[in-house]
């Protein structure tokens, strides 16, 4: 591995661009290495200035892009030149062998040999190679940067080509496979859909799990329930993020690399740096177009299949004649009535799921520029990206812009601004449990016909509807149903305006101590307008109109002090002091209009006319007030300690408990630099570990209050007021923390051509916030409280190898994470303290968070045809009791990662990412009316492997229209059982691209320095055991405990999309 | 300007690194804290309203029509699958509809036990308001208990010394849980808290908490105590007050119409009841409904598939004899038996505790206790006057403990058609020993009691009831 003293670099390289104290230290050195390279490269030039012999070339980066600024040194250091803006070079050398080495920060040195005649001139390009280990690189740390080699925790970091890389809804998707103990599961297929990522594990239950996301410096808003779970799908505030506007992303996952961020690390920490300007002018541009279909289809009966089997249940029931048919006939009808419209229903054959899925239109397009002077950097950039779903009507469109700008006034003074505005517009529909692709595979039966072929009566006589309109019927709740009709009348369209700004001054009165002080705000506006027109109800005449508004503001401030000495030749220390205060604001309205014609949002006059009654929901605040500091210690640059402390204080706690103490120590050896290290084999050797306490404070704003009504809360009883409780307190309700131990040692072979990294960590959370269920006989049903006891233990492995060099590349780098969950104590509580989803997850001791907790199905009895159940001492029943449930499964996967397959020959590339998760189960809560009793639900081919007849061997028992066979209380057709809970292991191409790119085109200040082509195609293929839709979901939920509890839980959910897009970069 | 202020407080406090735990203090709004609640008596008075207002939420025909639908008064609910739960006598802890009964009245409890145990919090509060405050609680705390223990738990008498699990008995407004209480402890509760509403309650006090109601209720329960003689004497206490009489009326259930305040239109026979809802002056909006549940799940004249309808045993009841005029409580298709009782209203006032229940308790204890028949003879033909005419078919003077029992039974099985009390009377008959079974399970099959839900048990050691067993 590379490991000597960073080489020269660039004004333009990102190192310069670096904009704290790290960068003014290393630009320093950088200022004494330039003086001495251009002694060095004058030098040469005298020597060699009456040679004739040269060696001219390019140098590229790995996807051919020119790369101004390489070293290129000839035989040790004797003579070496920089490549110009084109990536060229020109290096005079006297006649003979000569080894040619060609470098560049965060890149893989490369050596060549190469023998000159006299007089001879030789062309000779080159590749380098990036390296995510290179120990000189500099990742972004929290308030700062540091060299990696520096860094004693653990941080995985995702530059700009591997977000850009893959298409997903939201950039945080693409994170998935990429780092080692992340694990990022996108959600749905839905346009603009979120993904669940834990950093190690799961560690809250009710407190939200996510880790916090930090852009430029800003701890940004990141509330996926503002409108809870509206239509089956969160708001996803980080969709409005550009992804091309992303320099790199650096993930923080032990306490000594989140420990800075004390309160809110717990759970890891998501840094985002944007694009900054750099030294000349240039411009960036791409773009891409595609188109997207689902992963995977559901495989619904068709009419012919679904009467079939209701008719056996119906005479497995001991019915005679015809089955009754919901929304044709019923029970009760007689054998005649019930014929004829067994026979109507047979004349219509409706593919529901094709009438709501299609293809998915995609493009997107965004420039970038920038600029830089002696005193000033700007970039700038603007995109558009309209993501059309694959689900019919649906599309996400974001248009967005972003101005990052540098000024130094001077050289005591910098002032940074960043400031970004998108707007997102959600073109929606209904999916999941909502409707749409949800109703197509659960209510929508296939003898419903799209559109109605006779003329409907009312009981007076008068025509109610004609041939050609929506046939609409009803759900089991009476809900009007027709996801074609719903989907082509309704109007919904979710707005989110958002603009992140920073600005900072950094201020340096003295050699090596800067003073930066921040303000962000992060501004969030989003609307929700819906219009229901008459053409979808069965009752109304006239439409209804709803208007929800949210709105976030999120103020943040900094002030920090940073400094770095030598305290002798061989050490150095630096510190860093701040203090920081963030505060947010949430509010909203919605407002209902009754009985209107039309959309009320756009149409003035209906507005005035409308019947409106507005609800203003009660604005919500919290503030954090932080003090930290961290101290580096360097000794002989090969040992490094780094301590943080940090002291929160949040509103969300009361005085009792209002601030946590977060302090964490790390270490690390860089044991190949020792002297007596020798080994030809292993080029690179570092050790490090850390403890640390980090905390968690993401829960509702107010849950510490009791709280009684408002004195005007409008309630009367006999013409009196009422006051009411309706929290109750908990002035002892604290931070949540976790203290986690982590070692790690990175290995690097053969010189560099194999890198890896192994870690283990342990992190235990207590005082894990639970909203726990209380019993009623309280007065209350809930209370917040700090309850459970989580263990998250892991181990981390990740390799990058080089397998082939030369001409034709092949780069393999794999990730691994095998991670441990266990809930060690809930108190006093039993499971169903706690639950997740839709009655499928509890809280069980000695088992992982979430983990499913139904009854136990054992198999089909072979001579009655009928489901047998195994109680919690193992005994076989066919007594469905509650009371039996147990644990049957978790949701959380034994390993997951991620390997990506790079090959390079010529100008050509091809990536392949493939990740996969194994081990975890997923239950399929639609399962249990698709495959269960038969009701007015569609069912799923599978139910063919039904019982039909004593000593039958069947996947599922005889088919019954009547609950309570399966013993079932009567009325509840909701299965909950293990039969449905399903093996999740898969193994997903996630991405595949095909690129070429063209070094240069054209030549002179106008020359484009970098055209790629590329082809690429999302989720081409999946393999798994899993019998439903998609083994990779995340159910939309209506809050955070739902999120940790139920990953993988789904009902009804839209699979991924697979996406085929054509896109084009180009820098110029 | 306020930003600019933040920023200011901001950097200042980043620089003097203290003093700035007020940048960490929001109080949600909209509400009021707790320890801000309650000040004075207004508000202490304000929150005894509330019991009121959640106990109207309750007897609005929520807890009435659950009761119902455990015996046999009543056929298969047309859709919901809850109440079809209840009917098949196989609810469970995920059953939403009485989970939600059994948490309101805890509600209530709570509410009540708060007025109680915040006396000190008070200076304004004079000894005669702090005993009527304390009083109306505790009646409110004690009818609560009371519906809960008769649906939650086995009846009085089912075990020698009742012992047998009640439901969590609370009188204190304090955080831990608490276990099931016997039936024993829970009844002694019950009876104590309306002793004590009996002896500190003016005998009248419109639609609250009174004297008469506390003796009403205690006839009631002394009923189910099969203690007859104290049935008896809390009966005739109410009956003798004068306070009370019999509506000529058949139809209890007073609508209250525009702009008047429901409360003013007390059935007079009522002695406790819950007043509906009232329209507000400009007739526009509804602004207290608290009847909905009987409105919702019986009427029949705005809804072609009633929520619910009579049993083929009510319907043959009133078939008995035509000129029984409570006879057009039913209009049946002989297969579906619907209710008309509550057709034409939209909200109404719900008696809860009325005259013509206390004739026939005492009529029923005198019959039981062998004490003079000729009153419980002149309670049974009270009430069979309103519904035949004067003296059309009277139980016949002379008649002996038995005849004047099965009238009484009768009488009260008719009189009390969806208001739930018939379920009182099936248990008491069965933890008599008489062989009673509803819809062909035996009375105390498992699943006759309704399943506590499911929160009920995140406290560890929750014994819940048996389950199953009733089809």
């Amino acid at each position: 591995m590379t490991h000597t003293r960073m080489a020269c670099r660039p004004l333009n390289t990102p190192e310069a661009k670096l904009p704290d104290s790290i960068t003014r230290v290393l630009s320093h050195r950088f200022m004494i290495r330039t003086i001495s390279s251009l002694f060095t490269l004058a030098g040469v030039l005298i020597s060699c200035g009456l040679s004739a012999q040269t060696l001219t070339g390019l140098v590229t980066d790995e996807n051919g892009g020119p790369m101004p600024g390489a070293t290129i040194v000839a035989n040790g250091g004797a003579r070496g030149v920089s490549s110009d803006v084109d990536g060229r070079y020109n290096l005079t050398l006297g006649e003979g062998e000569h080894t040619i080495s060609f470098s560049f920060v965060g890149y893989v040195k490369v050596t060549r040999k190469v023998t000159l005649a006299a007089g001879q001139t030789r062309s000779l390009n080159v590749s380098l190679e990036t390296n995510a280990v290179l120990m000189d690189d500099v990742v972004v740390v929290g308030y700062g940067v540091q060299r990696r080699k520096e860094v004693t925790g653990s941080i995985a970091q995702i530059d700009s080509k591997q977000i850009t890389a893959v298409r997903t809804p939201s950039f945080e998707a693409a994170l998935q496979g990429q780092a080692a103990g992340v694990q990022v599961s996108q959600s749905s297929g839905v346009a603009g859909a979120g993904s669940l990522i834990r950093v190690r594990g799961v560690a809250s239950v009710s407190a939200a799990g996510d880790p916090l996301y930090v852009v430029d410096g800003i701890p940004i808003t990141q509330n996926y329930f503002l409108r809870g779970n509206s239509g089956a799908m969160n708001n996803n505030p980080l969709a409005t993020i550009n992804p091309n506007d992303i320099e790199s992303v650096e993930i923080l996952k032990d306490a000594a690399a989140t420990g800075i961020y004390g309160s809110r690390g717990a759970n890891g920490v998501i840094l985002i740096t944007t694009k900054r300007g750099q030294a000349g002018t240039s411009y960036e541009f791409s773009s891409s177009a595609g188109f997207s279909n689902p992963a995977s289809l559901p495989n619904m009966l068709n009419t012919e299949q679904y009467l079939t089997l209701r008719q056996e249940a119906w005479e497995n029931d001991g019915g005679t004649g015809y089955v009754w048919l919901p929304g044709f006939s019923s029970a009760g009808d007689s054998p005649e009535a019930r014929k004829t419209a067994f026979e109507q229903a047979m004349l219509t054959d409706t593919d529901w799921v094709s009438e709501t899925i299609g293809t998915g239109v995609k493009h997107n397009y965004s420039f970038g520029a920038r600029k830089g002077g002696e005193d000033y950097n700007l970039y700038a950039g603007v995109s558009y990206d309209d993501n059309g779903s694959y689900l019919l009507g649906n599309s996400y469109e974001r248009v967005s812009g972003r101005l990052n700008a540098d000024f130094e006034p001077a050289d005591w003074a910098k002032i940074m601004v960043s400031s970004s505005l998108s707007q997102g517009i959600n073109n929606r529909i209904d999916a999941a449990w909502s409707g749409g692709l949800g109703d197509a595979m659960s209510n929508a039966l296939p003898y419903y016909p799209v559109y109605r072929s006779d003329t409907l009566f009312n009981a007076d006589g008068t025509v109610n509807g004609l041939p050609g309109d929506y046939y609409l019927y009803q759900d089991e709740w009476g809900g009007t149903k027709n996801p074609v009709a719903v989907r082509e009348s309704k109007t919904w369209v979710t707005t989110e305006n958002r603009s992140i700004n920073n600005a900072s001054l950094i201020l340096t009165p003295m050699d090596n101590l800067f003073i930066k002080g921040s303000g962000g705000f992060d501004y969030m506006h989003v609307r929700e307008d819906i219009y229901n027109p008459p053409s979808i109800f069965l009752t109304s005449d006239l439409g209804n109109a709803n208007r929800y508004a949210n709105y976030v503001l999120n103020w943040n401030y900094s002030l920090t002090a940073d400094y770095k000495m030598d305290l002798t030749e061989f050490s150095s220390l630096g510190l860093l002091a701040g203090s920081e205060f963030q505060r947010t604001d949430s509010y909203g309205y919605g407002i209902g209009f009754g009985d209107v014609t039309g959309p009320v949002f756009d149409n003035d006059s209906l507005l005035e006319l409308a019947n409106g009654q507005t609800t203003v929901n009660n604005p919500s605040q919290h503030s954090f007030l932080s003090y930290f500091g961290r101290a580096n210690y360097t000794l002989k640059d090969r040992y490094f300690f780094q301590g943080t402390a940090r002291v929160d204080g949040s509103s969300r706690f009361g005085r009792n408990y209002r601030y946590g103490f977060f302090p964490s120590l790390s270490a690390g050896w860089v044991v190949s630099d020792e002297p007596w290290f020798e080994s030809g084999t292993m080029s690179f050797l570092k050790a490090r570990t850390s403890w640390g306490k980090t905390g968690n404070a993401a829960l509702p704003d107010y849950a510490r209050f009791g709280t009684y009504s408002a004195p005007d809360n409008g309630i009367l009883y006999n013409g009196a007021p009422i006051l009411f409780p309706l929290q109750p307190a908990n002035p002892n309700l604290r931070w949540e923390t976790s203290r986690t131990v982590d070692a790690s040692i990175e290995v690097g072979l053969w010189n560099d051509r194999i890198t890896t990294e192994l870690a283990y960590y342990n992190k235990l959370s207590q005082d894990v916030i639970m909203n726990v269920s209380t019993p009623p006989s309280t007065g209350f049903t809930n209370r917040w409280d700090n309850v459970a006891t989580i263990l998250n233990r892991g181990v981390e492995w990740s390799i990058k190898s080089r397998n082939l060099v030369g001409e034709f590349q092949w780069t393999t780098e794999l990730n691994v994470a095998r991670n441990y969950n266990e809930l060690q104590s809930i108190g006093n509580y039993t499971p169903d303290a706690v639950s997740g989803g839709t009655n499928d997850s509890r809280v069980i001791t000695g088992s992982p968070v979430g983990s499913f907790y139904l009854m136990m199905f054992s198999h089909v009895d072979a001579e009655t045809g009928l489901p047998v159940y195994l109680d919690r001492a193992g005994n076989e029943t066919f007594d469905y009791d509650n009371s039996e449930r147990q644990y049957v499964g978790d949701g959380l996967p034994e390993f997951v990662g991620g390997m990506t397959n790079t090959f390079r020959w010529k100008n050509w590339d091809l990536r392949a990412l493939a990740t996969f998760s194994y081990g975890a189960k997923i239950f399929d809560s639609s399962s249990k009316r698709q495959l269960g009793v038969v009701t007015g639900w569609n069912m799923r081919t599978e139910i063919l492997d039904r019982w039909r007849q004593p000593g039958d061997e069947a996947t599922f028992p005889r088919l019954t229209l009547d609950e309570t066979t399966y013993g079932l209380p009567s009325g509840f057709p909701w299965w909950n059982t293990s039969l449905f809970v399903f093996d999740a292991s898969y193994l997903r191409l996630r991405n595949l691209t095909l690129g070429y790119t063209i070094p240069t085109v054209g030549t002179g200040p106008h020359a484009i320095r970098n055209l790629r082509v590329n082809a690429s195609v999302t989720n081409l293929f999946t393999i798994t055991n899993f019998p439903g839709l998609d083994p990779e979901v995340v159910r939309d939920f209506e809050n955070a405990q739902d999120r940790n509890m139920s990953p993988n839980v789904t009902y009804l959910t839209p699979p991924q999309e697979r996406a085929f897009t054509l896109g084009i970069n180009m820098s110029f | 300007m306020k930003s600019l202020r933040l920023f200011a407080s901001a950097a200042g406090c980043a620089l003097l690194l203290s003093g700035c735990d007020r940048m960490l203090e929001f109080e949600p709004g909209d509400v009021i804290l707790a320890e801000d609640a309650i000040n004075n008596a207004d508000d202490l008075q304000r929150m005894l309203n509330s019991n009121y207002d959640v106990l109207a939420n309750l007897l609005n025909g929520r807890q009435q029509c659950i009761a119902e639908l455990l015996t046999d008064n009543m056929a298969r609910p047309y859709s919901s699958l809850d109440y079809t739960a209840v009917w098949n006598r196989e609810t469970n802890f995920f059953t939403p509809t009485t989970g939600g009964l059994y948490t309101d009245f805890y509600y209530a409890i709570y509410r009540a036990n708060v007025v109680v145990d915040s006396f000190d919090l008070v200076e304004d509060l004079d000894d005669v308001t702090r005993l009527r405050l304390e009083a109306e609680s505790r009646f409110v705390r004690a009818v609560c208990h009371w519906y809960l223990v008769k649906m939650w738990a086995y009846p009085y008498g089912y075990t020698a010394d009742n012992s047998h699990l009640g439901v969590p008995l609370r009188t204190d407004a304090v955080e831990p849980p608490s276990p099931r209480a016997t039936v024993a402890d829970v009844y002694a509760q019950i009876i104590a808290d309306l002793e004590f509403a009996k002896a500190n309650l003016p005998q009248e006090n419109g639609p609250y908490a009174s004297s008469m109601a506390a003796s009403g209720f205690l006839a009631h329960i002394h009923f189910m105590r099969q203690d007859w003689n104290a049935a008896q004497a809390e009966a005739e206490r109410v009956i003798g007050s004068g306070l009370f009489v019999l509506d000529n009326d058949l139809d209890r259930y007073e609508a209250g119409s525009d702009s008047v305040l429901a409360g003013e239109q007390i059935n007079p026979e009522t002695v406790f009841g819950i007043t509906g809802g009232y329209f507000a002056v400009d007739g526009d909006s509804l602004l207290n409904d608290r009847s909905s549940a009987f409105r919702d799940n019986f009427r029949q004249d705005n809804n072609l598939n009633p929520q619910l309808t009579f049993s083929d045993d009510i319907n043959d009841l009133f078939q008995l004899n035509a000129a029984d005029d409570r006879g057009n409580w039913v209009e049946s298709n002989g297969v579906v038996h619907k209710v008309t009782r509550f057709d034409d209203k939209q909200f109404f006032n719900v008696p809860v505790i009325h005259l013509t229940g206390l004739h026939l308790l005492r009529a029923m204890s005198i019959a039981e206790n062998g004490g003079d028949l000729a009153t419980a003879i002149g309670d049974i033909n009270a009430i069979r006057d309103r519904a035949f005419g004067e003296d059309l078919n009277d139980l016949p003077a002379g008649s002996g403990a038995a005849e004047v029992l099965a009238a009484a039974r009768e009488e009260y099985r008719k009189e009390t058609l969806c208001e739930g009390w018939a379920l009182d009377h099936v248990k008491l008959r069965g933890v008599m020993g008489e062989p009673e079974t509803v819809r062909g399970a035996p009375w105390d099959c498992p699943g006759s009691l309704l399943q506590f839900p499911n929160s009920s048990t995140t406290a560890a050691g929750f014994v819940l009831n048996d389950e199953g067993g009733c089809l």
